[in-house]
């Protein structure tokens, strides 16, 4: 059993690279609206959805439906917003509770919706990067990484760089720091909360969508996926401390090699139950994640 | 008003206790039986939920421990059903005991999703392992009588109301938990211990859970993961304080009593769109959310207040204004 263990290293790796960003776009929607959605598991459900279907009917490589993809459920994003700041800034009963209670709704008729559409049956996304892979025999390692897993990490790198700088250098991300900051503050300096909220939730659920059409093409797409990954952003957020974004990237990484190394050594469907333990023992021994970082 | 209300109550009491006397078909009983079942679900949910404002998405969880503990312990160990029941309840207090530990050190948002995945592993703990039967689930012993069923219901629903009014109405204990979900900086700095009392808060929502579970499955006969532990248990429960109006017991009832009516309507008549009551009951949540944040109850009661005592309008805004200035910016960052 020891000979799969750098295969298990490597593909948990290149997995956990995936998760950061969802994970990234998960806790900055936090930051900026302060409410945690729910529904993240079903975004990138609904985008996975999205590209197996564009594949089937065009029958061109999912891949180069991911700006397609992006554009659409920014859109999405973009609409729905707006509901949500309205419940979040509501004055009547408990709006930061009521939030969350909101998304979770939508979480469940999201699930249901794709449950009456989809059925209850699972496939994965066809793709030209599914088939091959990259032999390590000769550098000395009994590894060998699927190339459809390797572009899952380039992707995750391009989106990670893109949101650093749309987030350093520009006044965008001036006015979603800031709104991050202070929302009070933001707002008399100039920043359309409104707006900037729009978009980075729009960002975020572009961001979510196009992760799961790669999510599909590596594991396989189902009406009931969601929930996993729901639990998943949440796991990686609150290990790596909340709000304490540098965290993000160990913490997805330690995720990704929990499921490859439960998928290949133990039954996979104890991942879950894997994960709670970890997040229920780091969260006892240092209640502030990871790096003691967090809020 | 308050008379009334205990008159209304002591009406309702009265009328689902002679009822079985009256009405003999068992399908009736059945639904009115389970219909009973969920306003304690309801209300137990609405302990840590509506009055602590630590929302518990996996409150199933515990129904399904509970059920699953009787079940072991009945076809397993041989106890007699009495002997079993306690076991149920206090095996949910047990593991809301150990669970909430480090889960309600989380902020609000934090502890819900913990909570929702504390009850998505629960359910894969009860698929793999062999003790529960694994997905073939489990049988218990067939105890066939549709009134003995109904009473304890019943009696068990009634004395967790009783129970859950005098300490959170009544007593002090209600008034410390409101003063953790305003501000919970607050309530320390007022000399209460936060962490002590959302942990007795939480054993509280879980312990009349469990006993539920334990009737439950001795009532329905099969137990499996799905059934007891899937989300259907937690979601509803959601639904209905939400629908209902948290923080108050009434509330919560009234939610289960019309949530449970509407769906035993849709599930007779369209049983062929079952998936379809998914997405009315995610609806409903997200409707009930933008138009009666307070629930019906608590859009019911405000009104007549409104109408009759204005001057009693003053306090929930200065209530909601302490809220909102105390829950969004410290979450950030």
């Amino acid at each position: 059993m020891m000979e799969l263990l750098p295969q298990a290293l490597t593909d948990g790796i290149l997995l956990g690279g995936i998760y950061i960003t969802i994970a990234i776009a998960f806790s900055l929607t936090y930051g900026v609206m302060h409410v945690i959605d729910f529904a993240v598991g079903e975004w990138i459900m609904f985008g996975a959805f999205t590209g197996y279907y564009l594949n089937k009917w065009t029958g061109l490589d999912p891949f180069l439906f991911l700006p397609v993809i992006f554009v659409l459920y920014f859109g999405v994003g973009y609409v729905i917003q707006p509901v949500i700041h309205r419940v979040l800034s509501g004055t009547k009963g408990n709006p930061f509770l009521m939030g969350l209670v909101f998304t979770f709704g939508l979480a469940i008729m999201f699930r249901g919706l794709a449950l009456t559409v989809f059925g209850f049956y699972s496939n994965s996304i066809p793709s030209a990067f599914s088939e091959g892979s990259f032999d390590l025999e000769p550098l000395g390692l009994a590894v060998t990484i699927p190339t459809v897993r390797l572009v899952g990490l380039a992707y995750a790198l391009a989106i990670t760089l893109i949101l650093h700088y749309l987030l350093k250098k520009t006044n965008f991300g001036l006015g979603v720091r800031a709104l991050a900051q202070h929302k009070d503050a933001a707002g008399l300096m100039g920043v359309n909360s409104k707006r900037t909220g729009s978009y980075v939730y729009g960002i975020y659920v572009g961001i979510s969508a196009m992760t799961g059409v790669l999510l599909g093409c590596i594991l396989s797409i189902g009406a009931q996926m969601g929930n996993e990954y729901t639990i998943f952003a949440f796991f990686v957020v609150v290990l790596a401390g909340m709000g304490y974004l540098a965290g993000v990237p160990w913490a997805a990484l330690l995720l990704g090699l929990v499921q490859s190394i439960f998928m290949i050594y133990f039954n996979p469907s104890h991942t879950l139950l894997a994960v709670f333990a970890i997040l229920y023992i780091i969260l006892l021994i240092s209640p502030r994640g990871l790096f003691g970082k967090g809020v | 008003m308050k008379n009334r209300g205990a008159t209304i109550l002591a009406i309702i009491g009265a009328a689902l206790l002679i009822l079985p006397l009256v009405v003999h078909d068992t399908f009736v009983l059945r639904v009115l039986t389970e219909g009973v079942m969920w306003i304690g679900l309801a209300i137990a949910f609405d302990v840590i939920a509506g009055y602590t404002g630590y929302l518990n998405f996996g409150h199933g969880a515990f129904f399904g421990i509970g059920a699953y503990t009787i079940g072991i312990l009945m076809m397993q160990a041989n106890l007699p059903f009495w002997a079993a029941l306690p076991a149920g309840g206090v095996a949910a207090a047990i593991v809301a005991l150990i669970a909430g530990i480090p889960t309600l050190r989380l902020k609000g948002a934090y502890f819900a999703i913990a909570t929702w995945a504390l009850s998505r592993a629960i359910q894969q703990l009860a698929l793999n392992v062999e003790f529960t039967g694994g997905p073939d689930g489990m049988r218990l012993e067939a105890f066939l009588n549709p009134q003995f069923f109904y009473y304890l219901m019943l009696i068990t629903v009634g004395a967790t109301f009783a129970i859950l009014w005098y300490l959170l109405e009544r007593a002090p204990f209600g008034l410390k938990l409101k003063a953790i979900r305003e501000d919970e900086e607050g309530a320390k700095a007022l000399g209460l211990n936060p962490t002590k009392l959302k942990m007795q808060s939480f054993i509280l929502s879980a312990l009349p859970t469990g006993i539920l579970g334990g009737i439950y499955a001795y009532w329905i006969t099969f137990i499996d993961p799905s059934s007891t532990l899937g989300d259907m248990v937690s979601d509803q429960a959601v639904v209905m304080v939400v629908f209902g109006g948290m923080g108050t017991l009434f509330g919560p009832a009234l939610g289960a009593i019309l949530i449970f009516a509407f769906k035993t309507i849709f599930w007779a008549y369209l049983s062929d769109f079952q998936l379809l009551y998914l997405i009315i009951l995610g609806a409903l949540i997200a409707i009930s959310v933008i138009f009666i944040p307070n629930g019906l109850w608590g859009t019911m009661v405000k009104r007549k207040a409104g109408a009759t005592r204005p001057e009693q309008n003053a306090e929930p805004a200065s209530e909601t204004a302490v809220l909102s200035a105390v829950a969004a910016p410290e979450e950030g960052n």
